[in-house]
């Protein structure tokens, strides 16, 4: 008989492309959503229909749902790379929120006449103050030998108060009666695909961004050394790579993505930066990216489907009187059902 | 700056701190086992979930239990995946703290509320005066003249340093967190100790949430723990997974929050988003100065198989 200790994150990082679990763990979740709707006193069925249509009923409902999904994409991108490297960065929150600070900041300390040229500057200050925050983590994190999760999740509480203190001193706008930011000059607005709603271009940065990252997790060099990396960093660096550059990497690029979400949701939905934008985005991307089991093409289809899960609920709320808070229930199965499948499952896993 | 507003600060001080040591006491159970707490969030909220439930339907009595029985079941769930399934516990711990918020949610609206948000009225828990300590002059009053509760969260950290240090389970519990072989090796299971350790911290870290409820709120609300379970992780951080250098970390934290609020009464020269930044800068400086010294439980986080390879 052997016995071991094994990191459970090595397991997590091998996850199957393809893999059937993640489907079983959303069957389980629904399963249990539905038991709930019948102890609140509605029926299942009728109270999903009612789901179902208000999420698919009306072409500014798929809209909404693309909206909010947008943010998700981009986050949970990052987080798979993260997460295949086997590294756990839970700190979307804090990235994300200030990504949408240093756009903010950027489009309103530096006004750029030509339309293109400003966007793409705030763009970048967003990506750019994400990447910034992550890379703090990750030289914490590789200089001192302290588990990467532990500071992420301290440094987002940090960013998010940071965040309150600049809405209060430098970037607040004055008399606002709320801490948020004048609004930002027109040049940086995402341009919106299907007004009134607030569906913006901003969904097509993020499908690049996925697709981008398919690119590199399956085609490139960086992606096969994050990939040994997370399969074991021992591994990884007798086949010569840098173990401690590659989780330096991969941190920054998702640092990067979750602060390019923070942007988008800036300057396509808000056109400000509002305190608290982002609660949850950060950890509801976690949720996605394990749904999409960590492959981001498969985040596609997941993130969008947590669009759609929320807009559906909300008009099931509306409908049928059963609180939408059963997102939330969903989500946290989810995640819990694929992790236990996935912890259980990778051993007939391959790099 | 008055000596009416030091007692203010000194009380409110007091209040923040009890449902945080409770949290402490049990993340403290938990991660010197092995499994990191992340999980606390949602362990204190459904324990004021049950607490607001059980006092609703059967009284101040069954509200304790069942924020006992709900912070524990929340414990199992966490443990099931974590121990049994041997998932990552970071991950799986803020997946816990998602479901709890949308499950006592839920849960409060369709039990308490037929569907919509409820209005729950608990009586707070009374003030217990504990003779002559409490006609002490100045401090008398508010130290010993506060709910049983409180009292409670004074004194776990006693029984539990004890526990793990001189008795026979809490040796096994730490070798758990610290070498989960060698309990293996002597006969141990240390899947089995970590395992009830999660439910035990689950079911302290649940009164937390109850203190809230009946001692503090008198009501559920939605987010009601607000990251306290959070602030009670780093606590555990700066107080370096030793119970009473904790409790003093969570009356610090504690104390940070209380004069968020008081920033203008006492003219600090800084706002109160760098006064609540102080508990997780701290947390992080302990980590990071500290660094390997920091006294982590050596095999935390890492999941045990037996017959593996």
């Amino acid at each position: 008989m052997t016995d071991a200790t094994q990191t459970p994150r090595a397991r997590l990082a091998l996850l199957r492309p393809g893999s059937w679990r993640p489907l079983a763990g959303l069957g389980l979740a629904f399963a249990i959503a539905a038991a709930l709707i019948a102890i609140a006193g509605a029926n299942p069925l009728t109270a999903f229909g009612a789901a179902l249509s208000g999420a698919f009923g009306s072409p500014g409902q798929v809209a909404t749902a693309l909206t909010k999904a947008t943010p998700y994409l981009l986050c949970s991108t990052g987080v798979a790379l993260c997460f295949r490297a086997g590294v756990i960065n839970i700190g979307g929150e804090g990235q994300i929120a200030l990504g949408g600070l240093a756009a903010t900041a950027a489009a309103l300390a530096w006004p750029i006449a030509d339309p293109f040229a400003a966007t793409a500057a705030a763009l970048a200050a967003g990506a750019l103050g994400g990447l910034a925050w992550a890379a703090l983590a990750a030289v914490l994190h590789l200089t001192r030998r302290v588990h990467e999760v532990l500071i992420t999740l301290l440094m987002n509480f940090i960013a998010l108060l940071m965040v309150g203190e600049t809405l209060r001193e430098g970037l607040g706008e004055v008399g606002a009666g709320f801490p948020q930011s004048p609004l930002l000059p027109r040049a940086v607005w995402l341009t919106r695909l299907m007004p009134p709603t607030s569906l913006n271009v901003g969904v097509f940065i993020a499908l690049a961004v996925a697709l981008l990252a398919a690119l590199l997790l399956w085609r490139t060099t960086f992606g096969f050394a994050i990939r040994a990396t997370g399969a074991s960093r021992r591994a990884a660096a007798y086949a010569g790579f840098s173990v401690p550059g590659v989780v330096f990497g991969v941190m920054c690029l998702g640092g990067a993505t979750a602060g390019l979400a923070g942007a988008v949701q800036v300057m396509g939905v808000q056109y400000r930066l509002i305190e608290g934008y982002s609660t949850g985005f950060g950890f509801i991307s976690v949720a996605i990216a394990l749904l999409g089991g960590l492959d981001p093409l498969l985040l596609i289809p997941a993130s969008v489907f947590f669009g759609f899960l929320e807009t559906g609920m909300a008009a099931m709320q509306r409908q049928v009187g059963v609180p939408s808070a059963l997102v939330g229930v969903i989500e946290g199965l989810v995640m819990l059902t694929v992790l236990a499948g996935t912890a259980s499952g990778a051993r007939q896993a391959r790099v | 700056m008055d000596w009416a507003h030091l007692l203010d600060l000194l009380a409110a001080t007091i209040r923040i701190a009890t449902p945080l040591a409770f949290a402490a006491m049990g993340g403290i159970l938990s991660e010197r086992a092995g499994v990191f707490a992340v999980g606390l969030e949602g362990m204190m909220l459904s324990g004021a979930c049950g607490a607001a439930v059980g006092a609703v339907l059967l009284g101040p009595a069954a509200g304790i239990l069942g924020a006992a029985l709900c912070g524990g079941a929340m414990g199992a769930v966490i443990a099931t995946v974590t121990v049994r399934h041997g998932a990552d516990n970071m991950v799986t711990g803020i997946a816990a703290n998602i479901l709890a918020i949308g499950l006592t949610n839920f849960l409060v609206r369709v039990l308490l509320g037929h569907g919509a948000s409820p209005r729950i009225h608990i009586d707070l828990l009374g003030p217990v005066r504990i003779p002559l300590l409490a006609d002490l002059p100045g401090l008398g009053p508010l130290l010993f003249d506060q709910p049983w509760l409180t009292y409670m969260a004074a004194l776990v950290p006693l029984p539990l340093t004890l526990f793990l240090s001189r008795s026979r389970w809490g040796l096994t519990l730490r070798a758990a967190g610290e070498n989960p072989l060698a309990v293996f090796a002597v006969g141990g299971d240390p899947l089995a100790i970590r395992f009830r350790a999660v439910v035990a911290c689950g079911a302290v870290a649940g009164i937390g949430g109850a203190v809230l409820v009946l001692g503090q709120v008198g009501t559920f609300t939605d987010n009601m723990t607000a990251g306290r379970g959070y602030l009670a992780l780093a606590a555990i951080i700066v107080g370096r997974w030793t119970p009473w250098p904790t409790i003093a970390a969570c009356l610090l934290f504690a104390a940070a929050d209380a004069l968020t609020l008081r920033v203008q009464v006492f003219s600090l020269p800084v706002s109160s988003y760098v006064v609540q930044m102080l508990p997780y800068a701290l947390a992080l400086a302990v980590l990071v100065g500290l660094g390997h010294s920091a006294r982590l439980p050596a095999a935390a986080g890492t999941t045990f198989r037996r017959g593996g390879g």
